[in-house]
């Protein structure tokens, strides 16, 4: 009954276009109230929830990649890409997948790092022959695979729901993010010889050596991840404080083309986004409560327990699951409702909480660049003036490109464990 | 009523830079002072509240942050309906989900302040500093979340921005 009317009442605010986390809000204190459970639970929710070390994180890795994308960087690292892998044939389009695992790794956007790739590849696209369709197609499906790229906000708020180590989580990302991107490359091969892509540019080791110098700023931060991470160096957290006076340098002494009242703005922007983040994370630990009291995880167990005996399978499931929450919800609101919910499961029939974090962060990213509704890919259709269903037609092997990465981080587990079990993040029995 | 609400916008930028400065300042005693003591061997500096003042500014930023966030409209909305009623219906459901926050904000507000009374005489671990202050975030952020939401149901419902401001 109190789970009948909560759902209710979040669906139709949902469908009222009341922002998801007031949605949850109303629902959670209707929750409480019909359950006459002390409504004390929202209050101390909203400050246990936000009292946390791992999340600081989020509000310097903001403020770096905004201040990184407003100084420019990704054109040197588009450079790069296109140096790296411009010869080949198709070779812009690989680079958009390349520069996206490069970008994913500064900026922990996805919407900046759309409308940044967006801005920088769809020009050289359109005049290299590209059809608009398979612009929107490379920038969607490259920046779906750097979800798993870290810093990636939702690596840290994943770690914070499942209570596993961040720095684990975003060392673990990096060799899934190469399979995906793997996948891609070769369709890309593919799809160059079937629609007569043209190479980019000649190999040119000249050329490669200039990129290289100039993509050398931005470039650090991702040596500096993971060879501090790997090394047990620092956390997330102080990552997070490092990679932000770092780029406030390069943008303010180095690049020299960011104001100090930019930064301020930019300061404003991070924050405003970590309050909208973290205050999501917090209203729902309300209906995370309700729904435990509720029995839904039990709900659910039963109703995934065909799936148990396989782990492929379950997680598989579960990953159809939260690619459609991704797809409708968005990343974030999926991972707050959903996964506390089914995290529980998988860990009781022996799914690595790492490996189940990685292939949720994995489903995330495709769904929120899914048809039709992905927000992502809605953002990318916008930037290539296509619309949604001229665009599903020419997306199809991109999104079959990432199921198959999707399907090999599920069933090889030790794509997304050796790294930090090689770091000692985890035990050699995990 | 527009410059009272720009000054939480302020404080939401000072926070980020507060947050970001503690944290480096923690790194800097960790990895460079704490090294440096030792070799002197002399007692080391104090940094102990380093934790304590980054996640209260934490606490603080999320419940200031998520205010301003009304007001910029940056909350995850779902936009699947609404877009296709009639204007008047348009409104209607704008004021009314406005109206909605401003009481959500409201309730944050009431029960923080029942909190910050009732933990005021408990003290943090590190700086020993009065436990309602934490609270104390609810009541601000509660308030201004209202202040916010009435001020945005006074004006029109606007473009949607549930794909421009909606960041992963």
């Amino acid at each position: 009954m109190i789970l009948a009317a909560t759902v209710l009442v979040f669906v139709a605010l949902l469908v009222l276009s009341l922002p998801i986390v007031f949605c949850l809000g109303a629902a959670g204190v209707t929750g409480l109230w019909l359950g006459g459970f002390p409504m004390q639970q929202l209050g101390s929710s909203l400050v246990a929830a936000s009292q946390s070390w791992v999340l600081l994180a989020i509000p310097s890795f903001v403020f770096a990649g905004s201040l990184m994308e407003r100084a420019g960087m990704s054109h040197s690292l588009v450079e790069l890409a296109r140096a790296l892998v411009g010869w080949l044939r198709g070779g812009l389009g690989m680079s958009v997948i390349v520069v996206s695992y490069f970008f994913s790794d500064i900026c922990g956007s996805k919407m900046a790092e759309v409308s940044a790739l967006s801005s920088a590849l769809m020009p050289p696209l359109a005049r290299a022959g590209y059809r608009p369709e398979d612009a929107a197609s490379l920038i969607a499906s490259g920046t779906a695979m750097g979800m798993l790229v870290p810093p990636a906000i939702f690596m840290i708020v994943i770690s914070a729901v499942t209570n596993q180590s961040a720095v684990a989580l975003f060392l673990a990302g990096f060799i899934p993010a190469a399979i995906i991107g793997l996948c891609l490359c070769i369709l890309v091969l593919i799809q160059a010889h079937v629609l007569g892509w043209p190479k980019d540019t000649a190999l040119s080791w000249h050329r490669l050596l200039r990129a290289s110098r100039e993509a050398a700023v931005p470039m650090v931060i991702p040596v500096v991840i993971l060879g501090g991470f790997y090394l047990g160096a620092f956390t997330a957290t102080e990552a997070g404080a490092i990679v932000a006076l770092y780029s406030l340098l390069a943008a303010v002494f180095y690049y020299r083309n960011v104001t100090w009242m930019q930064v301020l703005h930019i300061a404003y922007e991070s924050g405003v986004l970590t309050g909208v983040v973290i205050f999501l994370l917090a209203v729902a630990t309300i209906f995370q409560y309700l729904m435990g009291l509720s029995g839904v995880p039990e709900l659910l167990g039963r109703l995934l327990q065909p799936l148990e005996a396989t782990q492929w399978l379950f997680l598989t499931g579960v990953a159809i699951m939260t690619m459609l929450f991704g797809m409708l919800l968005e990343g974030l609101p999926a991972a707050v409702v959903l996964i506390p919910v089914v995290f529980p499961i998988a860990t009781k029939i022996g799914i690595h909480p790492v490996h189940f974090d990685i292939v949720q962060t994995a489903a995330v990213g495709i769904g929120l660049f899914m048809p039709p509704m992905g927000v992502g890919l809605l953002m990318a259709l916008r930037f290539a003036n296509v619309s949604v269903f001229d665009h599903a037609r020419h997306y199809w092997p991109y999104l079959v490109a990432l199921l198959i990465g999707l399907m090999l981080i599920i069933c090889i587990p030790e794509l997304s464990l050796f790294l930090p079990r090689s770091a000692g993040f985890i035990k050699q029995s995990g | 009523m527009q410059a009272v609400l720009a000054i939480p916008k302020i404080v939401t930028g000072g926070l980020v830079l507060l947050a970001i400065g503690v944290m480096l300042y923690g790194v800097f005693m960790r990895y460079v002072m704490l090294p440096i003591t030792d070799w002197l061997d002399v007692d080391p500096i104090n940094f102990f509240w380093v934790e304590e003042v980054g996640e209260t500014t934490l606490i603080w930023l999320t419940l200031i942050g998520a205010a301003v966030g009304v007001g910029e409209r940056s909350h995850f909305t779902l936009t699947i309906l609404t877009h296709h009623l009639p204007i008047r219906a348009q409104r209607i459901i704008h004021v009314g989900n406005n109206l909605l926050i401003a009481a959500f904000g409201g309730l944050v507000a009431w029960l923080g302040l029942k909190l910050a009374i009732l933990n005021a005489m408990l003290t943090s671990p590190a700086l020993e500093f009065s436990l309602a202050w934490l609270y104390a975030s609810s009541v601000v952020g509660g308030i201004l979340m209202a202040l916010y939401a009435l001020d945005a149901a006074r004006r029109p419902a606007g473009p949607d921005h549930e794909i421009t401001d909606v960041r992963e």
